[in-house]
């Protein structure tokens, strides 16, 4: 910045200097005339024209010269501005709102629905359950199920097995209840996730009289045992039974529930329930084969489960198989209503577009005065576009900015508002391409508001704006300006309907 | 053009260039001296013409323009140009008498 500012002097010193040889050339030759000095002068001024005129025609071909123009047109903006403070604020608090809205569900939707589940490619990650024919709905999976499944899937990598479970942790420390799973040992290998100490319990802690082995949540490493990573190998009594700690996840893991903490194996517990096909209450995650479709996966998985009712007529009636992506059972119908929510601050935004042009329309009187008298004085019609276009993108930035504070408040509302918690909540956050879609969005609604003005500007006979500007409205000027309501009425009645679905299909979500 | 044909003879200052236009053509054609600036820094832009500071006959510094490579080939271009568009022209004014 500096250098090129030295360097912008340093030119403008040549410049200078080469048109005071000119002028002092032409001087002496004129002289050489017989003219005096004064008159020589005076004589050589007039012919070379106006020496700035000269200059800044010079200084339009430079190349470097848009990045110069535009900080020019910048400060001319913030000058045109500050002269309206009234005007301003109301613009940028309205775009805050708009903007801030819009960025809220957009960090909602990139945290829960863009952002890739947290997996080694979870691309291919499918959970299966177990579908019933005559009530039409997937249901949880008997523990004989995941191994006959175990045992004969093909077209899956890997299958494990998971349980909600609770437990007491009663030992060492003050006893407390905690959240967490019951699942297979190739659980933590199926999701790709690495241990940060210690490792998964082995399939050997994972059968009928297996050694108990435990793997701890990073937090409650973290908050009951300090972060000591001599955690490893030391026993915690759980449910009144000894487990060895194996392993501490990274703080990044996540699996359904925020809050589990521990991890034991499934494998271990009671025998009756392990051959008990009428308990159904495992779910499976698999990992497909590279190449194989989640469609290929269902259609072989149904011919197995038809295998397996076969083979248990009295226990297995009906059951057919499910699959569904992992991402789609864990983000579910929210991804569509953050969707919806989406489509409808959109609404809300294009609406805050409208009024803020509106409000440009509104200093118009003002404005094609001022735009009249510049065109008069030798304006172009771009710089005038240029100039409207500038103040525009300079208003949006502003509102972009508070629409960041905005958006902050937003979000605490919609986490409240989303009954039982949104899935993955713990990655919303704002961040990289939040900031980058918050300042992408600014720039193009600032261009949106500035066309129409800039539009109606650009083609002012200059004649007309310089009688008709004092006053304060034309025909045009109202007409344009009803358009606009027009179009705010009807945005507002498709944003209307729009939060009528909304709230319909929320009511009936919960019922 | 007519500037490019001027600096194609040797290095020469902005006054001079101005001065030889005049003289050459025996003051029939005026240009306002401040137009011509603009007109030299578009050419250098383009590469056209590059300049130096020499000192000038009275001995201050000048700057002093010289034809590049590039404006050589554009000279070339343009004189090859005017000279189809005025036999152009001049094949109409007679033909059409």
């Amino acid at each position: 910045m500096k250098e090129s500012w030295l360097k912008k002097r340093r030119w403008e010193r040549c410049m200078h200097t080469e048109f005071q040889f000119h002028i002092e050339s032409r001087i002496a030759d004129l002289m050489q005339d017989g003219l005096t000095r004064d008159q020589a002068e005076e004589r050589a001024r007039r012919e070379f024209g106006s020496l700035e005129l000269a200059k800044d025609e010079c200084r339009d071909e430079r190349v470097f010269e848009p990045v110069d123009r535009s900080l020019r047109n910048l400060r001319h903006a913030f000058r045109s501005l500050s002269r309206a403070p009234g005007y301003c604020a109301a613009a940028i608090l309205t775009l805050a709102l708009g903007i801030g809205a819009n960025t809220a569900i957009f960090t909602a939707i990139e945290g829960v629905v863009l952002k890739p589940l947290p997996y080694h490619e979870p691309d291919r990650l499918v959970m299966a359950l177990l579908y019933n024919r005559s009530l039409k709905y997937a249901t949880e999976v008997s523990y004989p199920d995941f191994l006959d499944w175990r045992r004969n899937a093909r077209s899956f990598e890997q299958i494990a097995a998971f349980k909600p479970a609770g437990f007491d942790l009663t030992g060492p420390g003050l006893p407390q209840h905690l959240d967490g799973y019951e699942v297979s040992s190739n659980f933590f290998s199926i999701l790709g996730v690495s241990l940060l100490a210690g490792s998964s319990f082995s399939p050997d802690n994972d059968r009928i009289g297996g050694t108990p082995a435990a793997v701890i949540s990073n937090r409650l490493w973290r908050e009951r045992f300090q972060s000591n990573p001599a955690v490893i190998g030391r026993s915690i009594i759980l449910n009144g039974i000894g487990f060895t700690v194996a392993g501490v996840l990274p703080p990044s893991f996540y699996f359904e529930n925020e809050l589990a903490d521990l991890y034991t194996p499934i494998g271990r517990v009671d025998p009756l329930y392990q051959t008990d096909r009428t308990v159904h209450d495992v779910i499976c995650v698999a990992r497909l084969k590279p190449g194989v479709s989640i469609g290929q996966a269902l259609a072989a998985m149904k011919t197995l489960q038809e295998h397996i009712d076969d083979l248990n007529p009295t226990t297995e009636k009906g059951e057919s198989a499910y699959l569904v992506a992992l991402k789609q059972q864990i983000v579910g119908d929210v991804g569509d209503t953050l969707l919806l929510l989406f489509a409808a601050v959109s609404l809300v935004l294009l609406i805050a577009c409208a009024n803020v042009a509106s409000l440009l329309l509104a200093r118009s009187a003002v404005r094609a005065r001022e735009f009249a008298v510049r065109r008069a004085l030798g304006a172009t019609r771009m710089q005038i576009v240029r100039q409207l276009v500038t103040e525009s993108v300079l208003l949006s930035f502003a509102g972009g900015l508070l629409g960041l504070v905005v958006a902050k408040l937003v979000l605490f509302a919609i986490l409240a508002a989303f009954p039982g918690g949104l899935p993955r909540a713990g990655n919303i956050g704002i961040n990289t391409s939040v900031l980058l879609f918050a300042f992408g969005l600014s720039i193009a609604v600032g261009i949106l508001f500035a066309l129409l003005p800039a539009l109606k500007y650009g083609n002012t006979d200059v004649q007309v704006g310089l009688r008709e500007g004092g006053r304060s409205s034309t025909a045009s000027h109202q007409r344009t300006q009803s358009a606009l309501v027009v179009t705010q009425i009807a945005l507002a009645l498709v944003l209307l309907s729009d939060a009528g679905l909304l709230f319909r299909s929320m009511i009936k979500l919960w019922q | 053009m007519l500037i490019l044909r001027i600096a194609a003879l040797r290095p020469i200052h902005g006054y001079a260039i101005l001065q030889r236009i005049q003289q050459l053509s025996n003051d029939a054609l005026q240009i306002r001296q401040g137009s011509l600036y603009p007109a030299l820094y578009r050419l250098e832009e383009r590469g056209w013409l590059k300049s130096d500071w020499q000192a000038a006959e009275s001995g201050r510094n000048a700057k002093f323009y010289s034809l590049t490579k590039l404006g050589r080939r554009q000279l070339e271009a343009e004189k090859a140009s005017w000279k189809r568009l005025c036999a152009a022209i001049s094949l109409v004014l007679e033909t059409a008498d």
